[in-house]
């Protein structure tokens, strides 16, 4: 079995054991690389149609090429799609000018609000552990309270795959398929099984977006990778920038547009 | 006049050419300037190779030659390696004049002096240059940071303003002056300054953005460009009349400009020419195939050998070294206008003709291996640097179709026609160099400059 294989056997492995355990159980679909591949994940462990709800929490500022995207592929593979929106809070105007409150409404609250509305016991999401520190503590079944509150200091141990979940009353656990993938094996993946991903992530003009949630909250990076293949080799080849950590990608990104925005590059 | 005064202040004005500073003293634009000129007198002054502010600037602070303090371009190959990075403060191997001068327990000033990012810690306050990321980490001490957000302060303009939108680039030049000049006044007067240094950044942008129009006399953007030059000057007033009428003071930029007539792609000549082969995509100006290149390029003029033993998949031979070197300067000065054949590059220098490790220039005889093979900054440097005729801007195109083109871009650096406005400190009359100044500085303020430092009298750089 090869890495692929083996990352693949145990998310499908995770999926199964959380639609065993989770009568009401959804499918967090961002629309981005990992989501999608997660809904990727969940087809294959069910032969190809998911028998649980896809829940995309919608801020109204998303790209357009991902709401056509959502909109092709939960027909094309016959989802049960709910899509979530803060009505009240976008009625109301709140919009990027403020960055975190715009989150925690829009995103945050908007999430709270379908689970109460669908009474969803448990989520499906595809974070990773190579994406940010914090991350490096969660679990693949990581119960949250009603605050949305992660106790990360108790966190129940996964020995032997055996995983804690019996949610307490008035919780919902999250399940983290993709937890062990990091970014290069998810695009290694992509590539292998050919799944569908917004175009957003392939370089146009120099630039493409390596990860994407709202347009006014997401900056392309410098890249001339217009294609699965050229992303793989863009992060095989960028070790040191990875290592450095995400401040410093950002500074070496902040310094490569000026240079280039003044002829150095 | 104030209680506290400096001792020593310096206004540095980045690519301001001698030429263009006289025609704007001529036509009124800067009546302090031309009051300052007419009792001071006004000369030119040489640059660096290459003549980017990075490598000038960095020249200026510790008064050594690149091949000393090892900054030779805004962007480097990381040595054994085909990966850039982007050389600063910290990756510079020489102290600069605000160290040299805190360890002799002065107080310093420096605000926006290129390359001075990461700020490194002073006797005084180091507020960083353009390409500091952010104003928590802009100054030392950190302190100095709350300050600036508090006024507004920017750390610079908006550099891609200039391709997308030229009024809007501009306001954002004055936005940018008014804040940094604020902070100057606020700083000049706070205590008695043993060295205060501010920079002015804009001016090398509305050359570089604007430098066209103002030839052209275009209607809207020539006014433009010389009112932003009328505003410095009215804060050059005010700093005058802060200062009593002794102070040391220089006034000077780093380098010149002149009109681009093309930018050229010059890894595409070296493409065409079979010296470098780039990647399907190139992903940074390194993306090249080192299997198969001989040779590859970095801005401006930069050419480095592909050699076995020193670049991971080097495949020149130490044999083949000079050879090559000199096969390469001759495919170079080949390179021709194609509009009028006029011949594009001036001179192809070797590393070691322009750069030297320690002592002065010419006191090493090296043999080609020793040059290839050299480590430290020195070894940093460019294999060959090819100098271009005024009007053509050496870029990259790695992946460019075509070896000439033009963009937003409109002015390029020059060499030798920087300015100089000296009073109270003594310059050297000949061949005054960026490189020559921060010994007067140090001696002034009754600092010993350390021992290896250049700019004295037989640790010049020759003119080409």
């Amino acid at each position: 079995m090869d890495r692929l294989d083996e990352l693949e056997s145990q998310s499908i492995y995770i999926i199964r054991e959380a639609y065993y355990h989770y009568k009401k159980l959804a499918v967090l679909w961002s629309i981005g690389k990992d989501s999608t591949t997660l809904v990727w994940l969940c087809r294959k462990a069910f032969f190809g149609k998911i028998p649980f709800h896809a829940l995309h929490i919608d801020t109204s500022y998303k790209f357009p090429q991902m709401y056509r995207f959502r909109d092709e592929y939960s027909k094309k593979w016959d989802m049960q799609l709910v899509v979530a929106r803060n009505e009240e809070a976008i009625a109301a105007g709140m919009g990027p000018e403020k960055k975190l409150e715009c989150c925690t409404a829009l995103k945050t609250q908007g999430l709270k609000l379908a689970i109460a509305k669908h009474g969803f016991e448990a989520l499906l999401l595809g974070i990773r552990r190579d994406e940010h520190g914090i991350r490096a503590k969660e679990r693949y079944f990581s119960p949250r309270d009603e605050q949305f509150k992660w106790n990360y200091q108790d966190q129940p141990p996964e020995l032997w795959d055996q995983y804690k979940n019996q949610a307490d009353e008035g919780t919902h656990i999250r399940v983290h398929p993709l937890l062990h993938w990091a970014e290069v094996d998810i695009w290694r993946y992509i590539k292998r099984e050919q799944i569908p991903i917004t175009e957003l992530y392939f370089a146009k003009d120099g630039k493409r977006y390596r990860s994407i949630g709202c347009t006014t909250c997401c900056n392309p990076v410098e890249s001339n990778a217009a294609t699965v293949d050229d992303i793989i080799h863009e992060l095989e080849t960028t070790t040191t920038s990875e290592r450095a950590g995400r401040a410093q990608d950002k500074e070496d990104t902040y310094t490569m547009q000026k240079l280039r925005a003044l002829g150095y590059m | 006049m104030v209680s506290n005064s400096p001792k020593f202040v310096v206004l540095s004005i980045d690519g301001v050419p001698y030429d263009l500073l006289s025609r704007l003293i001529e036509q009124g634009y800067m009546p302090n300037m031309a009051t300052l000129v007419s009792q001071l007198g006004m000369r030119k002054m040489r640059s660096v190779q290459p003549t980017v502010s990075c490598v000038a600037w960095s020249t200026y602070m510790t008064g050594m030659n690149p091949g000393k303090h090892g900054i030779y371009g805004f962007i480097d190959r990381r040595p054994g390696t085909y990966e850039i990075i982007f050389p600063n403060s910290a990756t510079r191997a020489t102290e600069d004049i605000w160290q040299l001068l805190s360890k002799a327990e002065k107080r310093v000033f420096a605000m926006n002096v290129p390359t001075t990012y990461p700020p490194q810690p002073v006797n005084g306050i180091m507020i960083g240059g353009f390409l500091s990321t952010s104003l928590e980490k802009v100054a030392y001490p950190a302190g100095v940071g709350d300050y600036l957000r508090s006024i507004g302060y920017h750390i610079d303009s908006d550099a891609a303003l200039g391709r997308s939108d030229k009024r809007a680039m501009i306001g954002d030049l004055h936005a940018t002056l008014e804040a940094r000049m604020k902070v100057m006044f606020h700083f000049l007067n706070e205590e008695s300054w043993d060295f205060f240094h501010t920079h002015i950044m804009g001016t090398d942008r509305i050359n570089h953005f604007l430098w066209g129009k103002m030839v052209q006399n275009d209607p809207e953007f020539a006014p433009a460009f010389f009112s932003y030059y009328h505003r410095i000057d009215e804060f050059l007033g005010r700093l005058l009349e802060a200062l009593p009428e002794n102070t040391p003071l220089m006034i000077f930029s780093d380098h010149g400009f002149c009109p681009i007539k093309y930018e050229v792609q010059l890894s595409r000549y070296l493409i065409e020419l079979g010296w470098t082969y780039a990647l399907g995509k190139p992903l940074h100006p390194l993306s090249i195939d080192p299997a198969k290149s001989r040779a590859y390029c970095l801005i401006p003029g930069r050419i480095f050998i592909n050699l076995a033993g020193r670049e991971p998949q080097g495949v020149v031979s130490i044999k083949q070294y000079q050879q090559i070197r000199e096969q390469l300067a001759a495919d170079l000065l080949k390179l021709q206008d194609p509009d009028t054949g006029d011949a594009v590059i001036r001179k192809v220098l070797m590393r070691e003709e322009v750069y030297w490790p320690t002592g002065s220039h010419g006191t090493h005889a090296l043999s080609p291996e020793q040059v290839a093979q050299a480590d430290a900054t020195f070894g940093k440097a460019a294999d060959l640097i090819a100098i271009p005729y005024d009007g053509y801007d050496l870029k990259l195109g790695l992946s460019d179709s075509a070896v000439f083109k033009r963009t937003e871009l409109e002015g390029m650096h020059t060499y030798d026609d920087a300015f100089m406005v000296a009073r109270g400190i003594n310059l050297s009359m000949d061949n005054l160099e960026i490189m020559m100044l921060a010994r007067p500085i140090l001696k002034e303020l009754r600092v010993e400059p350390p021992q290896d430092m250049d700019g004295s009298e037989d640790a010049i750089t020759p003119i080409f």
